[in-house]
């Protein structure tokens, strides 16, 4: 019964998708009149976390679209740690349905907890290749999100035990690799996606504790 | 225009102006220092290794060993116990193999076995006289480690006092890790641990980084909210993660059982637990005291899981009045 809804409900998406004026979120998918988009997502970045964006793209030749987000971990102290990216994408090339993606952003990061404090600057390149057809698309990424400078300062408990902990710049930080597959389908002017990949430090020894990432956004271009 | 550029670019001159006012940091400067690097610090050279250890009271004075918990933590927490120095008892501390500011050796090379054969060489290296009674003190895994030793040495010593172990066998333990962990992946605990993955990495032989990201971690134990009922932070020096990845990783893999030969040891045994370690509580203590024959069940009030550290004043008297019954 399970299965026969299933199927029941998988014809219905696809009808409706294929019967939709569908938009994929390819480059040939944000024509003049839909050049903006906000997204929100949910998943799991180093933590369970939610994130908003917003994206422009610009008149220019060779396809460019700028971004921002913001996103932060659930819990108890909401804005104790958040990310924040600005950076851009732009379509490397097209063979055909093939795409090519080149994406760049600029990180700010923090963290806190009841013993640090850790503010970071780094960045994020990643690049992508993907199938895209009207209506949906998948696409494989890869990319290196680096922290390359954090200012560490020690909480008022660490300071009482530990007077001699010094607060400053900390350079030789971290980073890591990223890679995994990414699909979605485009309904009217909304596109639902869906990435999911792993990480692996920079150093290629060692994990994150969870070594996965998973994201589910839903974008609406205007 | 013109007014907005001086401005950004006096805001810029401000920013990296207080930048360089602090020192860019080192892995060094995220911990203290070892013995190794600090000879100002109290140590002990034992067998291969090198250990932050001092003592208290007259050498000659039946002897109590104190041992920290983790494995990873050190002794910092448990300096109320010196206090027994007062009442003619020579207190030992050190901090174990790869914790606190002892030695710190690559991850390969520690295993279980050197944490009875260093207790040995400590014990030695402070003993006086063939018949010096020596006593344990262990709280949380040292009390684990305590049990280990007379599991391995039922007639060497006089006389223990157990604080909250997290079991004797490796079920037992995880039985008490699962409760005490807090695993809702939608909360603050879980989130503040995962989330620092992004800003620094370590190799595990990167020890100072690997134990700095782990008092990261460890700072769940005492942040509001805990399960494991501390009232607020507690001191420590610095974390080990070398040991305790490798002890939690071999405990996880081989597993352990230090009660076979608990029936041997007929001494009276003081276990306790605290009264607001709700991770803890009497049935589990009940449940692993059950390995000794002679054990008294004890409840320390007005404290979570640091015992020696926030309720010193109403566990003193138990130690007390059950070493003084032994001396």
């Amino acid at each position: 019964m399970k299965k026969f809804i299933f199927i029941i409900c998988a014809i219905a998406l696809s009808l409706f998708i294929k019967s939709s004026s569908a938009q994929n979120i390819n480059w040939r998918n944000l024509p003049d009149e839909q050049a903006r988009f906000v997204n929100l997502n949910v998943g799991w970045d180093f933590g369970s976390t939610i994130g908003i964006g917003y994206g422009t793209k610009l008149k220019t030749k060779l396809p460019v679209v700028l971004n921002t987000e913001f996103s932060l971990p659930l819990g108890k102290n909401l804005l104790d740690d958040f990310k924040v990216k600005v950076g851009g994408q732009t379509e490397l090339f097209r063979l055909g349905n093939f795409s090519g993606t080149l994406k760049i952003a600029g990180v700010f990061r923090r963290y806190e907890n009841n013993f640090t404090r850790m503010l970071n600057f780094g960045s994020e390149f990643s690049g992508e290749i993907g199938y895209y057809k009207q209506g949906w698309y998948a696409a494989g990424e890869f990319g290196f999100d680096k922290a390359i400078a954090t200012h560490i300062k020690s909480s008022p408990e660490t300071k009482e035990y530990m007077p001699t902990s010094l607060n400053g710049w900390y350079v030789p930080t971290g980073g890591n690799f990223f890679y995994g597959i990414q699909t979605g389908v485009s309904v009217k002017k909304n596109d639902f996606s869906v990435r999911l990949g792993k990480l692996k430090t920079q150093d290629f020894k060692s994990s994150p504790m969870i070594p996965f990432y998973l994201q589910i956004g839903v974008k609406r271009r205007f | 225009m013109k007014t907005r550029i001086k401005l950004v670019s006096m805001a810029l001159l401000a920013g990296s102006f207080l930048a360089s006012c602090e020192k860019e940091l080192t892995p060094k400067d995220l911990v203290p220092k070892t013995v190794d690097e600090d000879s100002s610090l109290p140590s002990i050279y034992i067998s291969d290794t090198h250990l932050h250890s001092e003592s208290y009271g007259n050498p000659d004075s039946a002897m109590i060993v104190v041992l920290h918990g983790g494995p990873g933590v050190d002794y910092r927490s448990l300096l109320n116990a010196k206090d027994l120095a007062n009442e003619g008892y020579f207190v030992v501390f050190y901090d174990q193999r790869n914790t606190g500011l002892s030695r710190r050796h690559p991850k390969s090379s520690l295993h279980i076995q050197q944490t009875i054969d260093d207790l040995s060489a400590v014990i030695q290296h402070y003993k006086r006289s063939a018949n010096q009674k020596v006593f344990l003190l262990g709280h949380s895994w040292g009390a684990m480690l305590a049990t280990e030793y007379i599991n391995t040495y039922p007639t060497q010593i006089a006389g223990v006092v157990l604080a909250e172990p997290g079991g004797f066998t490796w079920e037992q333990t995880k039985a008490y890790v699962q409760k005490s962990r807090q695993s809702n992946v939608l909360g603050e605990t879980v989130n503040d641990a995962t989330y620092t993955d992004q800003f620094i990495n370590s190799d595990e032989n990167d020890h100072e980084l690997a134990d700095y990201k782990l008092a990261i971690l460890s700072a769940s134990g005492y942040a509001p909210g805990n399960t494991q009922g501390n009232a607020g932070s507690y001191p420590f020096w610095r974390f080990g993660s070398a040991i305790f990845n490798k002890m939690n990783e071999d405990a996880a893999k081989d597993g352990f059982d230090f009660t076979q030969n608990l029936h041997q040891y007929t001494t009276p045994v003081l276990f306790v637990y605290s009264e607001l370690n709700t991770s803890y509580g009497e049935q589990h203590a009940r449940e692993v005291a059950a390995a000794y024959p002679n054990v008294h069940l004890e409840m320390v009030r007005g404290t979570g899981h640091e015992i020696v550290y926030f309720a010193w004043n109403n566990f003193r008297p138990m130690v007390l009045n059950y070493f003084n019954n032994l001396k």
